[in-house]
């Protein structure tokens, strides 16, 4: 006798739809450890679908506390949260864990500058859900440094994106900034006297972008662990007129995070 | 050699018509359709067909065909607040 089975054994697996997916290695995808960069809009999308998807182990980062202004599009949020003295990184990984109780969720309270190389390295994959230049090229720097897949979102009101950077082989996300990018960051911190005025401009921001943006990042991510083809290199999704759309990003020769690397085009 | 190209404001879906120097840089067209339609200060990128072009790219350096077309796609950046 090789065991005993119920008629709805197959509804009693949480992830009995998932597996029915064949390509998917759910193993890995079980295993990876996966670091989320950012707990607000793009954050609590990402780490809900990471978790429901089957991730176990997510860690999760961000230095800020929730505002009732985060409420119209944080799904892990309460009405509560808004005054307490709770972090989001802490709220979302209790969250998330109360949608999983197999996943091992953990807060990370902190800035997105204190991660160098040796607090990356040991993760497999990092999503950043960030809501600025220099936190991104930050990320995007270590991530290249280490050489660990990074998946970043952006979203702008109906405007979104999703870049998927895969070092050494792929463009970063420097290779496809300009000088607009770079006048933006210094808008942002722009010094006066002695002291930094830090800027932060109150974005336009709903829950409809913030959460195809954020699946599609996990999905992204679902894809590389299962050794699908990913994005090639940036999508950008433009919501009011309902269209998604993929463009390459030439690899920058002068990009400092390529440095002594030769692109495959070149070898 | 001057070339003559169209540029389409994503978001309006408006057009202008530039004519570039070989030596202008995709940034400095940017700008300047930028400044055109008076946008918002942020962050974009242009557009050739299926690639984004590098700021630092010269326009010999874009095989751009007369008229051909590009387009200014603003480039997301928030997501977190």
């Amino acid at each position: 006798m090789e065991g005993t089975i119920r008629p709805d054994h197959l509804d009693l697996d949480r992830l009995d739809r998932t597996r029915r997916i064949g390509w998917v290695d759910l193993e890995r995808i079980q295993r990876a450890r996966t670091l989320v960069v950012g707990a607000g809009a793009l954050g609590n999308e990402a780490v809900k679908d990471l978790v429901l998807f089957g991730f176990r182990q997510v860690d999760v980062m961000d230095m800020d506390r929730v505002v009732r202004s985060n409420l119209n599009r944080c799904v892990l949020f309460r009405e509560g949260d808004h005054g307490s003295n709770r972090g989001k990184a802490e709220l979302v990984a209790e969250r998330a864990m109360e949608l999983n109780p197999e996943a091992r969720v953990i807060p990370r309270h902190g800035r997105v500058q204190s991660l160098g190389p040796e607090e990356m390295s040991p993760y497999d994959l990092i999503l950043g859900c960030l809501d600025n230049v220099a936190a991104r090229l930050h990320l995007n720097a270590n991530a290249c440094h280490v050489e660990i897949p990074y998946i970043d979102g952006g979203t702008d009101g109906f405007r979104g994106k999703v870049q998927v950077v895969r070092p050494p082989e792929s463009p970063c996300l420097q290779c496809a900034m300009n000088r607009s990018h770079f006048k933006v960051m210094e808008r942002r911190f722009s010094c006066t006297g002695q002291s930094t005025v830090f800027y932060r401009p109150r974005m336009a921001a709903e829950i409809t972008t913030t959460s195809v943006i954020a699946a599609v990042q996990v999905r992204e991510a679902v894809k590389l662990l299962s050794g699908r083809p990913v994005i090639e290199h940036v999508l950008y999704y433009d919501g009011l007129a309902g269209g998604m759309e993929v463009y390459a990003v030439p690899r920058d020769p002068q990009c400092p995070n390529h440095a002594g690397q030769r692109s495959l085009s070149e070898i | 050699m001057v070339v003559r190209a169209r540029v389409r404001n994503a978001e309006t879906g408006a057009t202008v018509d530039m004519e570039l120097e070989q030596e202008n840089t995709v940034e400095e067209i940017i700008e300047g359709v930028s400044a055109y339609w008076e946008k918002d200060p942020g962050a974009y990128v242009l557009r050739k067909g299926r690639r984004l072009l590098r700021g630092q790219q010269r326009v010999q350096e874009l095989d751009l065909q007369h008229n051909e077309e590009l387009e200014l796609i603003p480039d997301p950046e928030g997501g977190n607040r």
